[in-house]
């Protein structure tokens, strides 16, 4: 097991490696060097300064130094700074990393207590009403855009019925520490998250209604009913305890997918996360924020499906010795 | 051909094979209510999008006329101004064209190097095989949103064709692991050794042995990945890194609700696209999961 | 000179595993076996499954890569090795070797018509009008005794035995002077095998062809071949004519696949028995014997003009 979980981190490392050239290379390709754009917006600095500055921040040395450079740093937990908010990144990153996860807890706690209940449902009342209904929500959740959605939720439930703040992360108004700001602070993530999780159960409700199904019909089923086994401990006892553990599978799959989506929830709902603050920081070209940005979301993908295989080769060992 | 003959020959078609080719898929999906509504709605709305938009004059729906702003819907407008008094409708129509244009145009283009590298990993195995796939890991773990986002913004002269190239660089991965795990199942069957003993190039085989064989997985495919890849299309144009100003989208006029006010007050410039999208999504996708559940219908009993 | 000669033929497959796919071991299913087969015979390939006879027809068309040896055909006085040709080179030989495959559903493309498969090896060796096409598939048809009314029909309207008819037809639109049968009955109703195979002789005698014919089945390889080889884990552990297997057999393993043949008289059926669990109980005991200090099946060794076996 701890050999499977090292290769497997190890295997990591390339493609961190590989992402990390590919992305430092786009974002020295863009346009304008983020000093000059500062430098735009004070036209006071003398441009011989300018010279300097950008001649001490190494943008003249070849890209592989830089790039040296860069890593040299990362690996030292220095992040660089960033030109427009001349602060450093891990000061800008902060808060809003921590309300990213934040959302992307509540998403995926959101996510599971919709998706398993309604997967129970459907698989144990499989072509009842009840299943059609969910089978109905599935696809439907399965064709709808994500940005489409959360605007359509922002609308009715932000604007329209205000019932929940159209923007933001807490009411700025309240003391931190307090009863009150942890409520605010609940407040402004439901409506983001529930956006989030009522797209994200297709697969596990689709995993569930199948493999009850399926399970149904197993020989240990049949000779627990047939041993008398009241039918609600058939379920309880012998059907659940199978078909729940591969769900934590999908946790990996999960977080990529609700990362992906962070970049839309945030931007829609105004929510100060780091998926904001990456198209902020990609329109002001504030490069060294959106490169180390890319890195964070490609590292916590890696880290997301890591997660779902060490899962699955604990589920399934057969997965271990195929690898 | 004597009696005894004739029985087996009976015995055996009926229970071994189903007539194949689209024509089950079209019963299939005529005795599916709501895929047959779905795909009449979607037939429609794209008919009427197409020719309204060829007999729209473009001109004056992109021009500004300040004497008019954000005037809800009425008879001329039927729906209403946005903060430039340019006719909604119009724009609906337009941007729906692009959306669904250039939605088809990176469909057609991901599943041409999807299924060529797709079935070029599964036909030939090995280390062509190998090499593809590590490739396709590669692709599939990047944040792929935000890459997007950023070759959008760093391309010079941002044009369609370049964000058509940039969004296929990324979208081709799933169909090139459908397509290559099929292909991998077809190879082992005979008729493809039989192909090769018979004298046909691996080429032929491939275009004209395993395809075909492929066809109805790659039209459900492309189906679905048509919805999606609309979605993408309008959820970037709507975050302002997809399509270029020049070809407005349905995301661009859904990019208004950006504002508080538009949000609010103006439903009428936001939200006709909002719906559309919404629409037409469903019905592609209704569509596609009923032509999926015919094809599968299809291999079971053949 | 024969039609074909094997010699000492291999066939490894590699087991890969690891992050980079590297060798571990093999599968060794051909290890080294020689036979060759006259103009005109069917020589047979027997024993049970999994002891390399696919993999050894298929080498031979060169649908599997061999790992080492010689197979050569005879073209006119000289002998050439398929398996030392250029790509180029093979092309001109490609022809005079044919399979049957074993399951008559995958071996017809389910998306072609029957004209259209009987089509594809014509255009890839001949160039004709398409009345000249017509022409030759309707004759093919009727060779294998369908009308030409099939043309037009898809290979799932047709039972199993018709299909491996049309696939026989496939083959002789190009000649071949080899055909490789791989289990071609084994996969058709029972009621169909007397009849594919009794047409498999007729055309071996209208068209002069030679068979591979591999089986399991020791009542069919005695219906039908000539010669027989009698193969085990990747060896040839006896070799002769169908006289000198079935009355003369020499090898204990031979012995063994003989005794299992079910006998239909009911008479003799306790008496089978009994010499069966003989045979058994010999083979368990003496097993070690095949092998050779290195655990290798001995050579073949001649005990006649016609018969060889594997023994020390
Ligand atoms: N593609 C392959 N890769 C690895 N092993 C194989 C492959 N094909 C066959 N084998 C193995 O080679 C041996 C011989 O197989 P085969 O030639 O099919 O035997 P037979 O036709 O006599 O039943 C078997 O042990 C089989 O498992
Ligand atoms: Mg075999």
């Amino acid at each position: 097991m701890l050999k499977y979980t090292i290769k497997r981190i190890l295997a990591m490392i390339p493609q961190l490696f590989i992402l990390s050239i590919l992305v430092f290379l786009l974002t020295k390709a863009m346009p304008g060097d983020p000093l000059s754009q500062a430098f735009r917006a004070n036209p006071n600095l003398d441009p011989a300064v300018l010279a300097e500055l950008q001649e001490k921040a190494g943008f003249n040395d070849p890209w592989y130094v830089q790039y040296v450079n860069w890593i040299k740093g990362l690996l030292q937990g220095d992040l660089g700074i960033s030109y427009i908010h001349k602060v450093e990144i891990t000061k800008l990153l902060g808060d809003r990393f921590v309300n990213t996860i934040w959302l992307g807890l509540a998403t995926l706690i959101l996510t599971y207590l919709i998706a398993i209940p309604l997967g129970l449902i459907a698989g144990r009342y499989q072509n009842s009403w009840a299943d059609k209904m969910i089978v109905g929500y599935n696809y439907v959740s399965y064709a709808v855009p994500l940005f489409v959605f959360a605007l359509l939720m922002l609308f009715i439930f932000g604007f329209r019925l205000d019932l929940f703040p159209t923007s933001g992360s807490v009411n700025p108004q309240v003391e931190p520490g307090t009863w009150d700001y942890f409520l605010s602070r609940i407040h402004h993530l439901i409506l983001p998250a529930l956006t989030g999780a009522l797209l994200s159960t297709v697969g596990t409700i689709q995993y569930l209604r199948n493999e009850i199904i399926d399970t149904k019909h197993k020989d240990f089923v049949k000779t627990a009913r047939a041993k008398g086994t009241s039918e609600k401990n058939v379920y309880n006892r012998h059907i659940l305890r199978n078909s729940l553990l591969p769900i934590a599978a999908f946790l990996g799959s999960d977080i990529v997918g609700i990362l992906g989506g962070s970049i839309f929830i945030e931007q829609i709902f105004g929510y100060p996360g780091i998926g904001q603050l990456f198209i902020t920081s990609i329109s002001q070209r504030d490069y060294n924020v959106v490169i180390i940005l890319v890195m964070l979301s490609g590292f916590l993908a890696l880290l997301g499906t890591l997660l779902s295989d060490i899962i699955l080769s604990i589920i399934d060992p057969r997965i271990r010795i195929e690898n | 051909m004597n009696s005894v003959d004739v029985n087996v020959q009976k015995s055996e078609t009926e229970q071994n094979q189903a007539p194949t080719g689209i024509h089950v898929i079209w019963r299939e999906l005529a005795k599916d209510k709501l895929a047959l509504f779905s795909l009449i709605l979607f037939i429609g709305v794209v008919l009427f999008i197409y020719i309204y938009s060829f007999l729209l004059d473009q001109s004056a729906v992109t021009t500004i006329n300040l004497r008019n702003i954000f005037s809800p819907p009425n008879a001329e407008n039927w729906l209403g101004t946005d903060y430039g008094g340019r006719d909604v409708f119009g724009q609906l129509v337009i941007g729906a064209r692009n959306s669904l244009t250039i939605g088809i145009v990176i469909t057609l283009v991901t599943s041409f190097i999807g299924i060529t590298l797709g079935v070029i990993a599964g036909y030939f195995g090995g280390w062509v095989d190998y090499i593809i796939m590590r490739f396709i890991d590669f692709i599939l773990v990047l944040p792929t949103t935000m890459l997007i986002i950023v070759f959008v913004s760093l391309v010079p002269r941002f044009n369609v064709v370049n964000f058509i190239f940039i969004m296929s660089l990324f979208y081709w991965t799933a169909i090139a692991r459908l397509i290559r795990s099929k292909t991998l199942a077809e190879r082992e069957l005979d008729y493809v050794s039989a192909s090769k003993t018979l004298g046909s190039p691996n080429w032929k085989i491939i275009l004209f042995q395993v395809l075909p064989n492929l066809s109805s997985i790659i039209i459900v495919n492309m189906t679905l990945n048509l919805a999606g890849n609309i979605g993408i299309e309008t959820g970037l144009s709507y975050l302002g890194f997809g399509l270029p100003e020049s070809v407005p989208s349905l995301g661009t006029l859904i990019s208004y609700s950006t504002n508080p006010d538009v949000m609010q007050n103006k439903w009428w410039v936001w939200l006709p696209a909002a719906i559309l999208i919404l629409v037409l999504m469903l019905c592609i996708n209704f569509v596609g999961q009923a032509l999926k559940r015919a094809a599968d219908a299809r291999q079971r009993l053949g | 000179m024969p039609l074909l000669k094997v010699e000492d033929l291999k066939v490894y497959y590699p087991i890969r595993s690891g992050f980079f796919r590297t060798v571990k071991d093999y599968v060794r299913a051909v290890n080294g076996i020689s036979f060759a087969i006259k103009e005109g015979e069917t020589y047979g390939l027997v024993g049970e499954s999994g002891c390399g006879k696919t993999t050894t027809g298929r080498t031979i068309i060169g649908l599997n890569k061999a790992t080492s040896g010689h197979v050569y055909l005879q073209d006119g006085e000289q002998q050439v090795d398929l398996l030392n040709l250029k790509r180029s080179e093979f092309r001109k030989y490609r022809s005079d070797l044919q399979m049957i495959f074993q399951d008559p559903y995958s071996s017809l493309n389910p998306k072609k018509r029957v004209k259209d498969i009987i089509l594809e090896p014509l255009r890839n060796f001949e160039h004709l009008t398409p009345n000249e096409e017509e022409e030759r598939i309707v004759e093919a048809l009727e060779k294998v005794g369908l009308g030409r009314d099939s043309m037009y029909k898809y290979p799932h309207q047709f039972s199993g035995g018709q299909r491996q008819r049309i696939g026989i037809a496939r083959s002789l639109v190009i000649s071949p002077r080899l055909i490789i049968a791989d289990e071609p009955v084994s996969a058709l109703d029972v009621s169909v095998q007397a009849q594919v195979l009794n047409f498999m002789k007729e055309i071996q005698k209208e068209f002069n062809l030679s068979y591979l014919f591999i089986s399991h089945d020791l009542g069919i390889i005695r219906h039908m071949c000539d010669r027989i080889g009698i193969m085990y884990n990747g060896r040839l552990v006896e070799e002769g004519t169908t006289e000198d297997i079935f009355n003369n057999p020499q090898h204990l393993y031979t012995k063994r696949l003989l005794s299992a043949i079910p006998n239909i008289d009911p008479q003799k059926r306790l008496e089978n028995k009994k010499f069966r669990d003989r045979i058994e109980e010999d083979f368990k005991k003496n097993f070690r014997t095949f092998f050779d200090e290195n655990g290798r099946i001995y050579d073949l060794k001649p005990i006649s003009e016609t018969h060889s076996v594997a023994i020390p």
